[in-house]
């Protein structure tokens, strides 16, 4: 079993799932397996995180010949970059199965399917794998979003479909465009990441690849301007759906920018990299200021997740080491607490029956330990010393001010938003008066609160202790650096000033 | 003659059968479903034959066979094989729809028969009229299986426009053979190399003229823009089976013999690209425009065989630039017959009688009454969207690689813009069945082989993906 360990992380969920939605099993005994399948894939990631050597490179590589005359191989391998996002995939699923107890059977069938496809996904080394499974990985979204939404789900499902399709259509053409060109200048045909990396590409047709690329991934993110479909869809969907899409999903968009598009397209990446940063930097600031606004609180934190991953996605764009080591850490930090924030909402929606803010007031009082993580949570959220969402952004500031003083400022004071509303919201919840509805709500049980403790103390040794972790990180971030240094120069605007890019040698 | 023989033993089991059925029909001595498992042994029968290495299977594009006017090759068997597995299926499915229609007799498998003879014919044929004949065959017995319903208007209504247009389309391939036969004094596929290799192709008007109607005759059956308006109204007249098997089998005998014929000469098919870029883009956003706006399935999914059309018109442009390019016709043909068959499988048992449901809407919460035939429905749906790992993915996947190949990258990525609209109308049916609430409880009366019919499709969808795997 462990010679193909992220093979049996794929499959082993996706079976387990489609199991679960065709026998004619109970809801309870439903969530039971799945608890039992995510606890294994549990298992497997630290014996994985265990074994994982940080050298560089890719390690448990599986290399399987699928489609010889076509060069496209089933081959899987992680690196520090993808690690941990395949970890924090495995460590915050079985907590959904844990906390959400009322979900339908669908449902959980979907989960699982969905965290096998991400899986497959973040393993993938292969262009054509990578995109069957990122095709994939919707359809489990998109069938918890129609089926078990709420009242407005239907533009909602269509919204994201149309978006993430459209995106993920045009990125094939590009990839195919690379198959060929890499057909063309090496006689072979290959769908490698690895050698397509080789290609020296040029002209218009790059260019247009590249966006292709990057049109599917800032679709994923989701970069402003393209994020409109993201309040409907992380509101309307149901919260283990919600907590997909924030947690995880969001994440391999950025992730597949580092894998996929910084090796084979550096020039292109470099050339229209403060483009994408102002992007990064305006999404960030426009949907933080949305996101005061908001009654509901569900579609407040989608908002404040928009905001943030215009942050994360800000660390790719800024191409030094600093910023894409806290990008990375950050995707971890954020998706910890931003997912178990998503699934608190998930149990007061479920608990009281209504997610408006005006609706609800006095939690604190009446549930002590659950306002306690929810703080600490929420205080990761918003980046306050001491906790993983610290680390991840600082450093991702420190990168920009090094990329464009600007940006970087611009990003750094902006951040105060996310504090205010995020404090605002937590006010207005978990203090001030309590009424009918909150006055009956309960605490978490024992089990819930265990359930829920390794992640909160995950965010807390993350913040507290972040060395081990960037130490695994970094030497990843350094190569993908490395790899990108000479297209910078290269590039026909000079993004670096040479005296610092001279520095990363 | 031996030789000659052997491998045209397919098409001679299907043309006994065929006989043999009218026979039996004359003097009504079989039961309607006996007559639809009989034409389902003839089908098998002639497809194992047509598995067995008989003859040369390279792809050699002429041959001695019957001095010149035929040939087996590779392509033409795997052509066969195609259009064969589309009589069968369809002859499964129309048995669970006659079980809820009564207007069915025995011969309409005669029938049935009778054209995939003409259709096997076709896809073989070396030589004009011969072509010709072999349309004529099958045109014929599809005419009347669209108006078999004779009590239905909008039946008569589709059989007439197809008919007339029918006749046209037939009278321009004539008129075509004409002037190529008066340009090179031969009608054998051969010869018209020959003399374009000689000669070139511009430089003789009459040929041009010639190939042009010829041209005009096959686009018209393909139902290529700006001769693709009669396909909505034929589809939707149609029985269900019916539909299904012209949808399927008719354009992968058309599309066999189209390629034939323009892979004649690289001059000839070289004079028309550039008109066929155009006619290409067009009828792929005709075809969605058109599906995006309908309410009826029928009506949808023959928009949506436009569009596939327009996806194969893109592989026909590309063809014959290099080695991979041969099959990929074949391939994505036989995925979108999996596909399109098991829809129309399905639609067969769940239309109930009288075709009642047939709008989108007649299929909302079928996810609730029936999981398995909604499941299977959306195999299907996303299998023509292109979306992995299903057959329609591969087979989209080799018709953009090679159209990326043969420097039509322009007409790759319109092809990946027109399934983005596809997306629309694929996923309306899987809305409509997922995410609505059942209003009727889908009671169905129908003997189990439509469904056991959907099933096979269903796993053909993936295994026609995985194909290209195994070997």
């Amino acid at each position: 079993m462990f010679e193909n360990v992220l093979s049996t992380m794929i499959f082993l969920p996706v079976l387990a799932g489609l199991v679960l939605l065709m026998l004619p099993i109970s809801q309870c005994a439903a969530r039971r397996l799945g608890l039992a399948a995510t606890i294994i894939i549990l298992i497997l990631g630290i014996r994985l995180a265990f074994g994982f050597s940080g050298a560089g490179g890719m390690e448990f590589s599986e290399v399987r010949e699928i489609l010889p005359t076509l060069g496209i191989q089933y081959s899987l391998g992680i690196d520090g970059i993808s690690l941990f996002v395949l970890l924090t995939s495995a460590l915050l699923f079985p907590l959904v199965f844990l906390v959400m107890t009322n979900q339908t059977k669908g449902c959980y069938g979907n989960l699982l399917i969905a965290q096998g496809t991400m899986a497959g996904a973040i393993c993938a080394t292969d262009l054509i794998l990578f995109y069957i499974f990122w095709e994939l990985m919707l359809l489990p979204i998109f069938f918890m979003i129609g089926i078990y939404g709420g009242p407005k789900k239907l533009p909602a499902t269509i919204k994201i479909m149309l978006y993430t399709v459209a995106g993920s259509l045009l990125m094939l053409a590009a990839i195919l465009y690379l198959g060929v060109a890499y057909h063309s200048q090496f006689g072979h045909w290959s769908f490698s990441a690895a050698n397509l990396a080789n290609l020296t590409l040029g002209g218009t047709a790059a260019v247009l690849a590249f966006a292709g690329f990057m049109l599917a991934f800032a679709i994923k993110i989701p970069l402003f301007p393209l994020h409109t479909w993201l309040p409907d869809a992380y509101t309307e969907a149901p919260p283990t759906a919600t907590f997909v899409l924030s947690a995880i999903m969001a994440k391999i968009g950025v992730y597949a920018v580092i894998r996929f598009v910084i090796p084979t397209f550096e020039v292109e990446f470099a050339r229209y990299a403060l483009l994408l940063a102002c992007s990064g930097v305006i999404g960030m600031i426009y949907c933080g200021i949305a996101a005061i606004g908001q009654k509901d609180i569900k579609r407040l934190l989608a908002f404040s997740s928009a905001s943030h991953m215009g942050i994360i996605a800000l660390g790719v764009f800024c191409m030094n080491i600093q910023a894409l080591t806290g990008t990375l850490f950050q995707i971890v930090a954020h998706a910890t607490s931003t997912g178990i924030l998503f699934l608190f909402v998930g149990m007061l929606e479920e608990r009281m029956g209504s997610r408006e803010i005006s609706d609800l007031g006095g939690i604190a009082r009446k549930a002590p330990v659950f306002a306690f993580f929810f703080a600490i949570a929420m205080l990761a959220s918003v980046g306050l010393p001491g906790t993983s969402g610290f680390i991840g952004e600082f450093l991702i500031i420190l990168g920009a001010i090094k990329f464009n003083t600007a940006i970087g400022v611009l990003a750094g004071t902006t951040l105060i938003i996310g504090v205010c509303y995020m404090l605002w919201m937590f006010q207005r919840v978990f203090f001030e008066k309590s009424n009918e509805r909150t006055s009956s709500f309960k605490d978490l049980t024992p089990i819930e609160a265990l359930a829920f403790l390794p992640v909160i103390l995950l965010i807390l040794i993350m913040g507290i202790y972040p060395q081990p972790f960037i130490a695994k990180i970094e030497p990843a971030a350094k190569e993908q650096i490395a790899s990108l240094l000479p297209a910078v120069q290269v590039a026909n605007y000079t993004v670096l000033p040479k005296g610092q890019v001279s520095e990363h040698k | 003659m031996n030789c000659d023989i052997v491998p045209i033993i397919p098409l001679g089991i299907v043309g006994l059968g065929a006989v043999i059925l009218m026979m039996l029909a004359a003097f009504e001595k079989i039961h309607l479903e006996v007559a639809a498992v009989f034409s389902m042994c003839v089908f098998a029968l002639a497809f194992v034959m047509q598995l067995l290495p008989t003859g040369p299977s390279d792809m050699a594009p002429y041959s001695e066979l019957f001095r010149g006017m035929l040939v087996t090759n590779g392509f033409t068997k795997v052509a066969a094989l195609i259009i064969l597995a589309c009589g069968f299926f369809t002859a499964m499915s129309s048995t669970s729809y006659f079980r809820q229609n009564s207007f069915c007799t025995l011969e309409f498998y005669c029938l049935l028969i009778f054209s995939v003879w003409g259709m096997l014919l076709l896809t073989m044929a070396r030589e004009l009229i011969t072509v010709f004949i072999s349309l004529e065959i099958f045109s014929l017995c599809i005419y009347v299986l669209v108006g078999y319903n004779r009590r239905s208007a909008t039946s008569a209504e589709a059989v007439l426009k197809y008919l007339m247009l029918g006749a046209f389309a037939g009278s321009f391939f004539t008129m075509g053979t004409a002037l190529v036969y008066g340009a090179v004094r031969s009608t054998g596929f051969a010869a018209i190399a020959t003399f374009i290799a000689e000669n070139g192709f511009l430089e003789t008007p009459a040929l041009v003229g010639g190939v042009f109607f010829i041209l005009f005759a096959f686009l018209f059956k393909i139902a290529a823009f700006p001769f693709h308006a009669w396909v909505i109204d034929v589809y939707d007249g149609a029985s269900v089976p019916v539909t299904g098997f012209m949808a399927t089998a008719l354009k992968t005998a058309i599309f066999a013999v189209l390629v034939n014929f323009l892979s004649l000469d690289a001059g000839l098919k070289g004079a028309w690209l550039d008109i066929l870029f155009y006619i290409t883009v067009f009828t792929l956003f005709a075809g969605n425009l058109i599906a995006i706006g309908q309410s009826n399935l029928k009506r949808m999914l023959a928009a949506s065989g436009i569009v596939h059309t327009g996806y194969l018109l893109i592989a026909v442009i590309a063809v014959g630039d290099n080695a991979l390019s041969g099959n990929i016709i074949l391939f994505y043909l036989a995925a979108y017959a999996a596909s399109t068959l098991g829809i129309f499988a399905s639609l067969s048992y769940l239309g109930g009688q009288d075709e009642k449901r047939c709008s989108f809407d007649d299929f909302k919460g079928l996810a609730k009454v029936r999981p398995y035939s909604a499941a299977a429905i959306t195999v299907f749906l996303l299998s023509m969207a292109g979306i992995p790992p299903t057959a329609g993915f591969m087979g989209k996947f080799y018709i953009i690689t090679t159209a990326f190949q043969s420097g039509q990258a322009l007409l790759a990525v319109l092809g990946i813009v027109s399934s983005i609209l596809s997306m629309w109308y694929y996923l309306r049916l899987i809305i409509a069945m997922y995410f609505h609430e059942a209003n009727e409880p889908f009671e169905i009366e129908a003997s189990p082989f439509a469904p056991i019919c959907t099933l096979i499709l269903a796993a053909c969808v993936f295994a026609i993906g995985l194909y290209p795997m195994v070997i």
